[in-house]
């Protein structure tokens, strides 16, 4: 009965597009928030970007090219996308590798490796704040349990911090990032091992091949498409660094840690030069959309 | 017989002494939150299991409770001074309100867009999907500093609708592509024999499709509240006062020194409900992380 109701009410008085036969009532509460909260800022972005923002006099002047040129003639951004790329390729590369053989080391039905998989995962829903701490607390120079334990065997003196210095902060910063995603690249490899055809492997061995030929010859191209999707999803957010940075370094020393994300936080909080962040922001924007195209381009990516 | 046994004992240790590097790090940080802080500022002897017990850290920080001026000592009292700097009640409350909030919200407004784009074939909906990928890809940095002003005359800075707002807008990509794919594996013969029979699209939707995905759905929820729990920056440049539990920990570390202690208790206490709720959507994981990309 209630149907029936619902169904005369649809059809006699509201036009077709605001029933639910057509997507636009399903789609525009989503549309509504992402327009708003997400395309609307970019764009408000895009016009700061576009004057010249005096913080002292807290005063604007239209001048589309000031912030741009200044940006391409601003040393500090050519270091931080210098950083931003190690940062992203040494913890990618990392990741990937040591991601791979876990998974293959823990891909087994026996007893236990069940309660492995699941410990595995727990990294995943530490804060990446708290990780920080984490991190900080162990490599603290004092007391911190990884700088002792280097110490102890002489890869590192106590005059040396791990994060004071410039030579090893970046490292110190990776190494909290790949302990807490290392986790996902084994989950994603462990999914593509558990979805592989036996048949090919098995006809292999029968050939004679080793593990390491079945390995690079049949594991990794049947894979190929599940690997670059993980780098794709991790190689985004590595772009996007922040957390680990702000907690554990705040850029420093100096700016030998400082990302683009980092570095447009900090034009924001010191100088309070809204229309240079921005700026600096948008330029993170452009990069991370150029580099995921043409990847998911050259991949064939599809969601 | 005898090498493969070997291979698998072998094997077995490997795999334990991995995974125990990799948990060793929360082992530590929970060990940290229980000792004396006498233990804790040990330089002489870092690795101690000796000690007494104590959940002072948490009696400060998750229950509020006044700073023991015995426990800490002048000497070694410092960082952020001022009555209930280290209490976390509020952080813990507000990181609760924003994160069950904002799981709802994304949710509910991806289940409607998420049937949508499974079972209306319309133009545009693959730019429309591609759209939505792309607010997953984007730099949060990039839309706070406009976000802070368009909060500002919206009355939503420093609010809790505000911040959960935003991890709404941060959560809809990826509970949008994750539904999708929970929807594209209900065969569409079910929508069409349930039209048949007479009902709407909005009843198909609600009656007879939503309750077939409801793990999907449960798995999709977990994983919103997580990112949501877990979220730093947005929260830390939208609010002064409202701390959710990342930002607040991070004002414990002064420049005079950092509260390990309390650090480590409230922390410690902050990882609990996402290490409940992983282990419960264990087989959705990875379509999780992956948006629906890869089905498990």
């Amino acid at each position: 009965m209630g149907s029936a109701q619902v169904r005369q009410a649809s059809k006699g008085r509201l036009p077709r597009w605001l029933t639910s036969e057509h997507p636009l009532p399903w789609l525009f509460p989503v549309t509504s928030i992402l327009v708003v909260f997400g395309l609307y800022p970019v764009l408000y972005s895009l016009w700061l970007s576009f004057f010249k923002r005096n913080p002292a006099t807290r005063t604007e002047k239209f001048l589309p090219a000031w912030n741009w040129n200044k940006l391409l003639g601003d040393e500090r951004v050519w270091d931080a996308v210098q950083v931003t790329f190690t940062y992203a390729a040494i913890a990618l590369t990392i990741q990937l590798v040591l991601g791979m053989l876990i998974a293959l080391l823990l891909d087994s039905d026996r007893r236990g490796f069940g309660l492995f998989r699941a410990l595995m995962t727990l990294p995943l829903v530490v804060p990446p704040a708290v990780t920080g701490m984490m991190f900080l607390l162990m490599y603290d120079s004092s007391f911190g349990v990884i700088s002792n334990a280097l110490y102890s065997v002489n890869l590192l003196s106590p005059d040396h911090p791990i994060l004071g210095s410039g030579s090893t902060a970046l490292w110190g910063v990776i190494v909290a990032d790949v302990w807490q995603w290392t986790p996902f690249m084994v989950l994603i490899m462990l999914a593509g091992l558990r979805a592989l055809p036996k048949e090919p492997f098995e006809a292999a061995s029968i050939d004679g091949a080793t593990a390491f030929q079945s390995f690079f010859f049949l594991t990794l191209p049947m894979m190929s498409k599940i690997i670059a999707l993980a780098v794709l999803v991790r190689g985004i957010d590595l772009f996007r660094i922040f957390d680990y940075v702000k907690v554990m370094t705040d850029s420093g020393p100096g700016t030998a840690t400082e990302t683009l994300t980092a570095y447009a936080g900090t034009v924001y909080f010191k100088s309070a030069n809204f229309s240079y962040a921005s700026t600096v922001a948008l330029a993170t924007l452009i990069l991370v959309l150029v580099v995921s195209t043409v990847f998911i381009k050259v991949f064939k990516i599809r969601f | 017989m005898r090498s493969s046994t070997l291979k698998s004992v072998l094997r077995y240790l490997v795999s334990l002494f991995v995974v125990a590097v990799f948990v060793f790090p929360i082992a530590w940080f929970a060990l940290t939150s229980i000792k004396p802080i006498s233990a804790v500022f040990n330089k002489d002897r870092v690795v101690v299991f000796d000690f007494k017990p104590t959940f002072d850290n948490y009696r400060v920080t998750v229950l509020g409770g006044e700073k023991n001026s015995l426990m800490t000592g002048q000497s070694t009292s410092m960082g952020t001074s001022g009555k209930g700097a280290y209490d976390g009640r509020g952080s813990i409350m507000s990181s609760l309100i924003i994160a069950i909030s904002s799981t709802f919200l994304a949710t509910f407004i991806a289940l409607l867009a998420g049937y949508a784009l499974s079972r209306l074939k319309f133009w545009g909906s693959q730019g429309y999907l591609n759209w939505v990928l792309s607010q997953r890809f984007l730099p949060p940095i990039a839309i706070i500093i406009p976000l802070v002003f368009i909060f500002h005359d919206l009355g939503l800075r420093d609010t809790h609708l505000g911040i959960i707002i935003a991890h709404t807008l941060i959560n809809i990509p990826i509970a949008l592509l994750l539904l999708k794919s929970f929807f594209d594996d209900v065969p569409i013969e079910i929508d069409q024999a349930a039209m048949i029979d007479g009902a709407t699209r909005f009843q198909c939707f609600y009656l007879v499709v939503l309750p077939m995905i409801r793990g999907g759905i449960a798995a999709t929820a977990v994983l919103c509240f997580i990112f949501s729990w877990t979220e730093f920056i947005l929260s830390l440049f939208l609010t002064n006062t409202i701390r959710t539990i990342p930002v607040k920990i991070t004002t414990f570390v002064t420049s005079t020194g950092s509260e390990w202690g309390y650090i480590s208790a409230l922390g410690t206490a902050a990882i609990i409900p996402g290490f409940i709720f992983i282990l419960l959507v264990q087989n959705h994981l990875v379509r999780g992380l992956t948006m629906g990309a890869i089905k498990d």
